[in-house]
């Protein structure tokens, strides 16, 4: 089924286009990254789909209409900050989220166990830190068992400990079948986290797909020595390999997937090149990603 | 309704600021009774015990409920909406699957369950004073108070739909509740000032929150009123039925304007 269709989706603030016609889709189960630099229309998309923003044009859909305008109540989401009442404890405040949704059968206990809250489950919410409560705010997303749950930048100031809570948590949720949309602009986090994922960029779609269709098979080669001209001279002149950039230490080039690593290593040693750094990987989505913004800025 | 109601009460149950704002005109329309049991007799205006006894009570408690409905409810009211905006918990709310449409409609029930709740509580209150402090008292007498009981009602509503108008335009508490504040106790009374001096006529009387005040009037307001028919040939108040009137229409227009502002806005 598909969850999500949006149709030329378009915001204007003023003068400022924040969404310019983005379409784009989610099937049932996907894990959906919506990757994009700093006010490049993340937040301003799922405020339209969830309906407090209002677009200036387009439409979207969510479960191809199936539930009418009570589509919400089939949603959990956190929209930038966790947003509670400050004077309720967690319980109290959750319980507010259950009657919104209209929903009798929650067991707050073990959604506060599935997020490490279980123990504070009393304090008032004005005492917990920012990464407990981004972790309410979670659980509150659990709330009613939506069929989706949208994340816009979970581990948004949170410390390094946060960060690895909430992105544990969310693999957690992911791996119960739910239909996981996610907008970040960090890229380490979409890639280890999503199926699948859309770029924008200044409110315009540059890609979307599943990870591995977004990320090309090159491999990514960091090749690297005493005499880094001398290398750059010999890479060069090749053609199999195709030079990327530079830093002091090495040069970052892309060759194809069938690329033989230890031929190349065997024709420095020949050509008297020694190396003192030899690292072959596949290319990462934060390569793909730079390759297709500033392809866009290019343009 | 029902739901959105208890919703609305699990959501302030806890708030100091409103259970404090409740609280205040709990304690202080029954204060307010004490103290005029203590004030002296005016000779040929008023005698000992004339302001807490059976009819009177209920003119003196409706005047004494009106200023604390407009203040403590009013700023109430407010404070539910702006404190919404401010924890972003209206924007929440609609996030998780409240429409904008029950929630400006949890908010009315807020201002009809209020204005029920403070309406009984001013005629339990009246009603027991006025027992205590009238001579002779019987329930034909006790009951005789044109219609006072739905007139504090309606003064209610209109108090607390006007403050929530303000809350929906600016959204910001101390903004809010300062124009509310200064409308009321100043700004009408400047503008009727000057109207009346661009035109003399009973059309000063219309203004939305005169005609409010004019449910619940100061009761030596006859006297008043006989004083001011010597300088201008119109009534100083509204009758209630007017008033009424003017209210019930003046409660409509917050309403809407309050309702047009909601949904036209993003949250």
């Amino acid at each position: 089924m598909q969850v999500l269709k949006i149709n030329n989706l378009t915001k204007d603030y003023g003068r400022i286009r924040a969404l310019d016609h983005l379409n784009m889709t989610v099937e049932q189960g996907q894990i959906m990254g919506i990757l994009g630099p700093n006010g490049s229309g993340k937040t301003t998309t799922l405020g339209i789909i969830l309906g407090i923003l209002k677009q200036s044009e387009g439409d979207f859909t969510w479960f191809e209409n199936k539930y009418g305008k009570s589509h919400r109540l089939k949603i959990g989401s956190i929209l930038e900050t966790p947003n509670f009442f400050p004077y309720l404890n967690a319980l109290e405040n959750l319980d507010i989220v259950r009657q919104i949704k209209g929903s009798s059968d929650d067991n707050y206990d073990e959604l506060l166990k599935l997020v490490k809250l279980y123990g504070r489950r009393k304090s008032t919410f004005k005492t917990y830190s920012l990464g407990m409560k981004q972790r309410l705010a979670i659980a509150a997303t659990l709330i009613g068992d939506p069929e989706v749950v949208i994340f816009d930048e979970p581990t948004n100031g949170l410390d390094p400990e946060g960060i690895a809570e909430v992105r544990n948590t969310l693999q957690k949720i992911a791996s119960r079948g739910k239909t996981v949309i996610m907008a970040s602009h960090i890229l380490d986090e979409v890639e280890k986290i999503c199926s699948h994922v859309t770029i924008i960029k200044r409110g315009k779609l540059m890609a979307s797909g599943s990870i591995g269709n977004i990320l090309s098979n090159d491999l990514t080669l960091e090749i690297g020595c005493h005499d880094l001209e001398l290398l750059k001279n010999y890479l060069s002149g090749r053609t199999d390999i195709r030079l990327d950039h530079q830093n002091d230490k090495f040069i970052t080039c892309l060759a194809d997937e069938q690329f033989d690593v230890a031929q190349l290593n065997f024709d420095l040693h020949t050509k008297n090149i020694p190396l003192t750094h030899l690292v072959a990987r596949k290319t990462r989505l934060e390569e793909e990603f730079l390759t297709i913004t500033s392809a866009q800025n290019r343009n | 309704m029902l739901r959105l109601l208890k919703l609305e009460f699990s959501k302030f149950r806890k708030s100091t600021v409103i259970v404090l704002l409740a609280s205040f005109y709990f304690l202080f329309l029954p204060f307010s009774m004490y103290v005029a049991t203590t004030l002296p007799e005016i000779p040929g205006l008023a005698t000992k015990n004339t302001l807490v006894s059976f009819t009177k009570v209920w003119e003196y408690a409706g005047y004494a409920g009106n200023w604390m409905v407009f203040f403590f409810f009013g700023v109430l009211m407010i404070y539910t909406i702006s404190l919404e905006v401010r924890f972003k918990t209206m924007r929440q709310s609609i996030i998780i699957g409240l429409s904008r449409k029950e929630f400006f409609i949890s908010k009315l029930l807020i201002i009809l369950a209020l204005a029920l709740i403070a309406s009984l509580y001013y005629a339990l209150v009246t009603f027991i004073i006025g027992w205590l402090n009238t001579s002779e008292p019987d329930l034909a007498l006790a009951f005789t108070n044109e219609w006072a009981i739905p007139r504090y009602f309606l003064m209610c509503v209109s108090y607390m739909s006007f403050a929530m108008m303000f809350a929906y335009i600016f959204r910001n508490a101390g903004v809010a509740i300062f124009i509310y504040l200064s409308y009321v106790m100043i700004g009408e009374n400047l503008i009727r000032l000057a109207h009346l001096k661009f035109q003399e006529s009973g059309l000063t009387n219309y203004y939305p929150m005169n005609a409010t005040e004019d449910l619940m009037p100061l009761p030596l307001f006859k006297l008043a009123e006989y004083i001011q028919k010597k300088e201008f040939d119109f009534d100083l108040l509204l009758s209630y039925g007017t008033a009424a009137t003017m209210t019930s229409i003046y409660i409509c227009i917050f309403i809407a304007i309050s309702y047009y502002n909601f949904m036209k806005k993003d949250v």
